[in-house]
């Protein structure tokens, strides 16, 4: 093949490669690789659920990959995975995917940690004075909805906090609240026990 | 700490190996040797005219193999691949080419000439895969010799030699010689006692000096097995120097590489198709390429009492089909991820099976310098983490050639690969490689990197099954859920070879060859 037809032929695959997804901004319909299909979220893959997450939250967790306080610890991986992906977003396809984002319908997740979601419920007390008595975030005080979010995906980022592979960056103000918050939570049980709780939540309108 | 061992128990040993001998005489002669498992496609009961239709989701090698089959019996078909390409693992990378990664898409740099390519995915196929073999002569798609054991390519270990590198065959031959000569040491037919006769020792210990190649007194010498240090043409070949056996210990070589070509799929001799693997996929795809849609993503799959339906968007619209059957070989782990009416312990099964991180870099050299070293394809060995350099196999004295710099698997290791950004990955891959090469970065250009977890529409290579996992989940994943069908080298005990991909479709349109004939019996 000569290296016109080549060429033209790398331009016609590199479109399909960026447009392959319904109405996705370009380049951003590859989230649904890994997050699933409307961003619901797919557990063999480690890729939480993304529908219904609050637009300031997808603009600073995606802005805190960009800017190394988050997936930068050596032992999170799923973290550096994603940082890969933030890297490579310029400001404004952000703003257009938050956009994008904002259109999936936000489902219940499926129940997959087991806890006592009663002891649950006890140790939630403190988590509801950020997160809000039914897990619904707040959003003044930077504080994201779990109520829908997918429990072993909340079990994982706790065990983050817990071992210092999130909130311990200077820069991470917020993640460093979080952090010093997880006495509350003294070991993996009570872990399983709040999640249980939250999973048991409705979904935030 | 053990007792020790006495010659009495290495007799025992070799008492019991003559026994299993003795009972392989007996089985050949009663015809019960192993046989060739049927590399024939099932033989399909053509629909004559009756309607059947099946959807195919992914165009790798499996639902390429099915559609072409099934087409051959009327069967009508529709495959829907995510990506721009068909062939999935098996990949071929040459001049221009798009690499899909999440994250870092490249285009591949190498010059545009033939010889010019890398098979990023698949790249051999041992002699023993006779289905795909048979589809290669099926579809015309040509082959030739692939090198894997190269007994002159290079092993090197920074915990061995001072980390210089040494020929395989040298390693091979002084740590056999050693061996040997423990063994012959321990050979005194005096002390032997029956029913071990003399002779039977003489042969025996005949049989250890040939195998380390020792001298007439049982000792280990050195050998030209290693290669000659000089002459060898107008003057005697003078032999290498021997290493210390407790330096050839400290290399990790003798614990998984050395035995590398005794691995089931790993010994001499293994093909590779002419030109590149993707051959296969073009023969495939003369035959039914026009059923292939690139750019189609699945968003649901849903079973239905007399059909099933797949959505998925192809150009920014939403469609949907429906069929009799669905055959689909998306990786187990992103199927989870799409909208779904199978049964909770399917979709645990799907979850159960793990992904693999196989990493493969490629670089062009400006001049094939291995060729120099007296290196004609084959693998380099190194205990760094590219762990392997591989040498093509094909354009031998050609002036450039693609080198593959680093074939990595192991999770840990696979793992590291992907979270490293391009560029560190080919500072690292040249680095490790100048170990072996001293000259290595000189020569080399055009680096590209395929961590097959981060390529986009596959996040893995081959399928991890857990023994555990295989138990509960196998046979779940294997048999229908309704319509649905899973397939490819991931429902196989062969993840990652291109024979699991065949195998796994050719038992599954098996089934659909079953359901319809008794579909038909039903209708009479």
């Amino acid at each position: 093949m000569n290296g016109f037809l080549l060429n033209t032929l790398f331009s016609l695959l590199l479109l399909f490669a960026v447009s392959d997804a319904l109405s996705a901004p370009d380049k951003l319909g590859i989230c649904i690789t890994c997050h699933g299909v409307d961003g619901r979220g797919n557990e063999a893959v480690g890729a939480p659920k993304i529908a219904g997450m609050e637009d300031w939250h997808i603009r600073d967790q995606l802005l805190g990959f960009q800017k190394q306080y988050r997936g930068t610890h050596a032992s999170d991986g799923y973290g550096k995975e994603m940082k890969a992906m933030a890297d490579f977003l310029t400001e404004s396809e952000i703003e257009e995917l938050i956009k994008w984002i904002g259109k999936w319908p936000t489902d219940t997740t499926p129940a997959t940690v087991a806890g006592d979601s009663g002891n649950g419920q006890v140790l939630y007390a403190a988590c509801a004075i950020c997160h809000g008595t039914n897990g619904q975030g707040n959003a003044a005080l930077k504080s994201p909805a779990l109520a829908g979010q997918n429990d072993w995906y909340l079990l994982r980022q706790l065990h983050n906090f817990k071992s210092s592979r999130r909130g311990t960056h200077p820069n991470d103000g917020y993640g460093q609240q979080m952090q010093s918050m997880m006495n509350s939570l003294p070991d993996g049980e009570a872990m399983r026990d709040v999640v249980a709780f939250i999973q048991s939540l409705p979904i935030p309108d | 700490m053990a007792k020790p061992f006495t010659r009495r128990d290495f007799l025992n040993l070799v008492g019991a190996a003559g026994g299993s001998a003795a009972v392989f005489q007996v089985t050949t002669a009663l015809g019960i040797t192993p046989v060739i498992e049927n590399s024939m496609a099932p033989r399909l009961s053509p629909l004559n005219g009756r309607k059947c239709k099946v959807i195919l989701l992914g165009a790798g090698i499996s639902a390429l193999t099915s559609a072409y089959e099934l087409s051959k019996a009327g069967y009508e078909c529709v495959i829907l691949e995510a990506s721009h390409r068909a062939g999935g693992r098996n990949f071929t990378l040459r001049h221009g080419d798009f690499i899909d990664e999440v994250g870092n898409p490249q285009q591949c740099q190498f010059d545009d000439e033939p010889h010019l390519y890398m098979n990023a995915g698949a790249a051999r196929i041992p002699h023993t895969h006779h289905k795909i073999l048979s589809y290669c002569k099926e579809l015309g798609v040509e082959l030739e010799i692939f090198e894997n054991d190269n007994r002159n390519a290079w092993v090197q270990d920074p915990k061995f030699n001072l980390g210089k590198p040494v020929r395989n065959k040298e390693y091979l031959a002084d740590a056999r010689g050693f061996m040997a000569e423990l063994m012959a040491k321990s050979m005194d037919p005096e002390d032997l006692d029956a029913p071990f006769s003399e002779l039977d020792a003489e042969l025996l210990l005949n049989f250890i000096k040939r195998y380390g190649d020792l001298s007439d007194k049982g000792l280990y010498k050195g050998s030209t097995r290693a290669g000659y240090l000089s002459g060898g043409m107008l003057s005697p070949g003078v032999k290498k120097g021997v290493f210390d056996f407790s330096e050839l210990l400290k290399a990790d070589f003798w614990k998984f590489r050395m035995h590398w070509a005794e691995a089931p799929d790993q010994g001499s001799p293994l093909l590779q198709p002419v030109g590149g693997m993707d051959m296969i996929v073009k023969g495939f795809m003369k035959k039914v390429g026009h059923l292939v849609t690139t750019g189609a993503q699945v968003r649901s799959i849903m079973n239905k009492s007399d059909s099933i339906a797949v959505e998925y968007e192809h150009q920014g619209k939403l469609k949907q089909i429906e069929a009799d059957y669905c055959l689909n070989s998306i990786p187990t782990h992103l199927v989870t991820g799409l909208i779904h009416n199978f049964p909770t312990r399917y979709v645990e099964g799907l979850k159960a099976v793990g992904r693999g991180n196989l990493t493969k870099i490629g670089f062009q050299a400006n001049q094939r310098f291995w060729e120099k070293e007296s290196i004609y394809g084959g693998i380099s060995w190194t205990n760094q983490d590219i762990q392997q350099i591989w040498y093509p196999s094909h354009g031998i004295h050609l002036e450039k050639g693609i080198i593959l710099g680093a074939y990595v698997f192991g999770n840990k290791n696979g793992q590291m690969w992907g979270e490293l950004k391009h560029e560190e990955r080919i500072e690292r891959a040249l680095l490790q490689g100048e170990q072996v090469h001293p000259d290595y970065r000189k020569h080399l250009s055009a680096g590209v990197t395929i961590p097959w977890h981060r390529m986009n529409h596959m996040l893995g290579c081959d399928s991890r099954w857990s023994q555990q996992a295989r138990t509960s989940y196998f046979k779940v994943l294997q048999q229908a859920t309704g319509r649905h069908f899973m397939m490819g080298d991931q429902i196989s005990y062969h993840p990652a070879w291109q024979e699991g991909a065949v195998s796994s479709a050719h038992f599954t349109i098996n089934e659909i060859d079953k359901r319809e004939r008794a579909n038909r019996v039903a209708s009479l």
